[in-house]
């Protein structure tokens, strides 16, 4: 037996110290970022395994996908060791960049600064200057101990602005989308998707930004939008306010990727009424929309209420994910809240937002235990103390769900290394059924 | 001729006063990028003239803590990790809980078990003002969350270049907590090498946790047994070793932190993978005298053959070896020589199939003679890296497939996709980490698998591997509708010039 341990002044708690937080770093973030963006060609500065680590644990872990063309082991990479340390990258990134350019196939290419340089003071925005000529290029200090995944994608867009982007003339009814961040948000491109084909009903050149061929033309309109729309209680603020203070774009924020009918609705009205859009077409569609939404709730009726009506559920999530899936489950199916664990790091300023949106907007005299934690320790031991038989979450949740008394998981968030996740989502008027389809799939069978 | 252990090609010994290991190109010069003839890269390894070049274009491709250590030491079951890094570097850890839960109870996967770990979450501020308090609570949330048996501390480059004092912090603490703790130097900047991550493992757990023997367990084989190779091979080694009477004890992966201790008790330490368990080897060796050997790994007929023999000279099993032999070859032998004939049948005229294969070093020596075997030819090949420990391994290699063509490089995609266009072999074994070089109008597999695949038919070791990794061989070569609708509908990563050129090696920085 070890020693009895004395007080000591590390028995300080760090809380950011975690088993297994569920996102990665800034620079993982800013490089799914990139990669998201078709035809930007990522160049990592950084040490060799920052790529491969980030394919590993945030591509193949954002649903099992792989990086794409410039992505994973495509990616350009300077391979830091210690002479650069000591003696500087700068050198190295030269070298890199200038032969990226001649090589990789893409339109825009973004250094994307790691840890390493960041210790050792490399210039590389004078670096990066030098090729400014050649090709567009952009460069984001993404140090990974400045943050986590979601900090990255906010640096990426930071850095686009500042360093892409110029005023243009408004463009009626462009708008442009935020808050869902590639890979991280695992049902990024179903969910992008599934939410512009649902804005172009109101007749709106919606720009999604990812997963189109025309990535860096999208990201060059961005400053002609009428509006932004931010889906998630938090990510991409700081885009938009920084948007609205260069180029003057108003913006409006929704809790999350909307999931369902109501959410949708509620989408297309805050929408049309920040745009100044006729009412009666707006109306018409949504009754339209809705109509054909809950027609298809008709056919799970007998399957829901024979399988198990108003059972407890529990959400890990990131805040959008869990707001999203919480009103759709307690508001249109009469599933009772349980828990609510927001596993993202959702910074102090915007939990009281959250807060109301998972009491005030959910219509049921159940109202869930909403809890901030990333650490998978702790989101465990809650879990432990839940009641709950379906539990949306990620992956990590998947072997121990059978320890909280849940009969059902199904993966809704990051990590999903147990789902493939290419065009599926939950977003949009449709996107309720598509949860649904994952939830009641996994207990119904014979009479 | 200068063998393995000359010292100017190899550093002797191994000095577990010391920290950690010298990277691989201290310890062996290795290197990670070679393309020429294998017999040339031999003389020229051997004249010492192997050099770590710098390439002008380079691709992400793995560190000592981010290829291999970051995705599997936390599956060591009875212990705990702590990352000392900023959040990203744990990032591919996420899967621990699921890893190995595909392999069915039956197949001898513990039903419960619960595996940890921890990231002291390197931040702003602490790269200011240090992050040894934190370390240290780290020590001690882990204990008392987890009672681990060990906790294994893993570094980055940000614990390292801000100069942490992981040894300070570990004799300080040790006293205090149960677990032994581990510290293991993988900072991604202190080597080019991932291998530098196997050694620098290794060293910490001949350091801190191998126990000084207390009995000899003459029929204990220890065999380093990484998980890309599968659960099956698992199971085949341990039928072919119980038919002489022996019992492997499989580490690291997926191992209780009791076997490590006992690895000094064992009667040999044997090779699957040789570059990964060299500094394991040798140090059992130094230390408490364990004798091992490096080659062959047991991977097709001949070579899971010479590895029960050397099996057998260690353990004074020679005679029931040869009975096992027999018997083995008995059942498998017909299978594979049918295969071999289906092989050969493919392009008819007696010419073979060729087949390009991106191996680490170990695969390198085990697979070109199982491709041989079963009537493949290999007239060229990729590798990882390449150091001195293999060099007479390799002339023997040469010896008995021929001399090939050889691009040493860890996971340069841009590279390897020029060699297999230019090459244009019958199969491509890839990894999935070669960027777009998938895309092709020919045969395409994998070499590694997922989640320690638990399915027979990736088995690849001994003689049950043998025939099930020849048939899955085979079946690559019956559909090639993926890889060609990839190449014509999808863009390649690179502009056309780069396959026009004729250098896979363009970007090797040339003035040194």
């Amino acid at each position: 037996m070890a020693a009895v341990i004395e007080e000591r002044p590390e028995d300080v708690i760090y809380p950011e110290v975690m088993e297994a937080p569920r996102y990665s770093c800034a620079l993982a973030g800013a490089y799914s970022t990139a990669v998201g963006i078709y035809g930007v060609v990522p160049i990592l500065h950084s040490g060799l395994g920052c790529g491969i680590g980030q394919l590993f644990g945030q591509f193949y872990a954002g649903g099992q996908n792989a990086g794409g063309p410039q992505g994973g082991t495509s990616t350009p990479c300077s391979g830091l060791v210690e002479e650069h340390v000591i003696f500087g990258g700068e050198d190295k990134l030269r070298r890199l960049i200038k032969s990226s350019i001649e090589l990789m196939q893409g339109d825009l290419y973004a250094v994307l600064s790691g840890c390493v340089p960041s210790l050792t003071g490399d210039d590389i925005e004078s670096v990066v200057k030098e090729f400014r000529e050649q090709a567009p290029i952009i460069y984001v200090k993404t140090a990974g101990f400045l943050g986590n995944s979601y900090e990255g994608y906010e640096l990426f867009f930071e850095a686009v602005i500042d360093q892409l982007l110029n005023k243009l003339p408004i463009k009626k009814g462009l708008v442009n989308i935020f808050g869902v961040v590639p890979y991280q948000h695992i049902w990024w491109k179903g969910n992008l998707r599934a939410i512009k084909e649902d804005l172009q009903k109101l007749g709106l050149d919606v720009n999604i930004i990812f997963t189109e061929f025309s990535g860096l033309e999208n990201l060059i309109k961005i400053p002609a939008a009428e509006l932004n729309i931010v889906l998630s209680p938090w990510n991409g603020q700081r885009v938009a306010k920084k948007l609205e203070e260069k180029f003057g774009t108003p913006f409006i924020t929704l809790p999350g990727v909307p999931v369902g009918p109501k959410q949708t609705t509620r989408l297309i009205q805050e929408v049309s009424q920040a745009l100044n859009l006729p009412t009666e077409p707006v109306d018409e569609l949504i009754a339209r929309e809705e109509r054909h939404s809950y027609r298809f709730e008709e056919y799970f009726g007998d399957v829901m209420i024979l399988a198990f009506p108003q059972p407890y559920f529990s959400v890990v999530a990131d805040a959008g994910t869990a707001v999203g899936i919480a009103q759709f489950l307690t508001n249109e199916v009469g599933y009772l809240p349980d828990k609510v664990i927001i596993d993202d790091g959702t910074p102090e300023e915007n939990r009281e937002e959250i807060l109301r949106e998972l009491k005030e907007n959910l219509e049921c005299v159940v109202k869930p235990e909403v809890i901030f934690d990333e650490d998978s320790h702790r989101i465990r031991e809650n879990l432990k103390k839940g009641n709950s038989l379906v539990l949306l979450a990620s992956s990590l949740e998947g072997p121990i769900a059978s320890e909280f008394g849940c009969v059902i998981h199904v993966t809704v968030s990051f990590p999903s290394y147990n789902r493939l996740i290419l065009d599926h989502n939950y977003a949009g008027y449709r996107g309720g059924l598509r949860l649904m389809e994952d939830i009641v799939s996994k207990y119904c069978g014979p009479l | 001729m200068a063998s393995n252990d000359a010292h100017n090609l190899v550093e002797p010994g191994i000095n577990l006063n010391a920290p950690t290991c010298p990277n691989r190109e201290q310890r062996a010069h290795g290197i990670n990028v070679y393309y020429g003839q294998a017999s040339q890269l031999l003389i020229d390894a051997r004249e010492g003239k192997l050099q770590a070049k710098d390439r002008d274009f380079q691709q992400t491709s793995g560190c000592a803590l981010n290829f291999y250590l970051a995705v599997r030491l936390n599956t060591i079951r009875d212990a705990a990790v702590i990352y000392h890094a900023p959040v990203g570097c744990s990032a591919s850890s996420l899967g621990y809980r699921e890893l190995y839960r595909h392999v069915p109870v039956s197949l001898g996967r513990p039903e419960n078990y619960d595996l940890h770990w921890i990231t002291t979450n390197i931040q702003e501020n602490d790269v200011v003002y240090g992050a040894g308090n934190k370390l240290r609570y780290a020590i001690r949330e882990a204990e008392r969350r987890y009672s681990p048996k060990a906790i294994f501390i893993l570094t980055s480059c940000t614990s390292g270049v801000i100069g942490e004092d992981i040894e300070g912090a570990v004799n300080e603490l040790q006293p205090y907590i149960d677990a032994r703790i581990v510290p293991v130097h993988c900072e991604g900047v202190r080597s080019r090498l991932v291998q530098t991550g196997y050694d620098a493992f290794w060293h910490g757990v001949l350091k801190y946790l191998v126990k000084k023997p207390e009995k000899k367990q003459k029929d204990l084989v220890n065999v380093a047994s990484m998980l890309s190779y599968t659960w099956q091979d698992r199971l085949e080694i341990k039928r072919i070793l119980g038919k002489i009477g022996l019992r492997p004890n499989f580490v690291p992966e997926f191992a209780s932190v009791d076997q490590f201790e006992q690895l000094s008790e064992a009667a040999v330490t044997a090779p699957l993978c040789p570059t990964y368990t060299d500094y394991l080897s040798k140090g059992l060796e130094q230390e408490y005298g364990v004798p091992y050997f490096l080659y062959p790994s047991p991977m097709g007929i001949r070579n899971t053959d010479e590895w029960l023999r050397k099996i057998g000279e260690f353990t004074g099993k020679e005679s029931e070896v040869e009975l096992v032999i027999e018997e083995e070859h008995k059942v498998w032998q017909p299978k594979i020589d049918a295969l071999r004939e289906q092989f050969l049948k493919l392009k008819g005229k007696g010419e073979k199939l060729t087949v390009l294969g991106s191996l680490g070093q170990g695969r390198l020596l085990a697979q070109l003679p199982f491709f041989d075997e079963i009537g493949l030819s290999s007239p060229a090949a990729m590798s990882q890296d390449f150091d001195n420990l293999i060099l007479d391994e390799v002339e023997q290699l040469i010896g008995t497939v021929g001399d090939f063509k050889i691009l040493v490089n860890t996971f340069q995609a841009a590279e390897q996709a020029h060699v297999t266009r230019q090459l244009d072999p019958d199969i491509a074994l890839t990894c999935p980490f070669q960027g777009c070089s998938f895309k092709r109008e020919k045969g395409l597999t994998r070499i590694h698998s997922l989640r320690a695949d638990a399915h027979p038919r990736s088995t690849q070791s001994g003689y049950a591997g043998a025939v099930a990794c020849a048939s899955f061989l085979l079946q690559s070569w019956t559909s090639k509708s993926f890889q060609k609708t990839m190449l014509a509908k999808t863009r390649d990563s690179y502009k056309d010039w780069w396959y026009k050129q004729p250098d896979p090696l363009h970007y090797l920085k040339r003035e040194v």
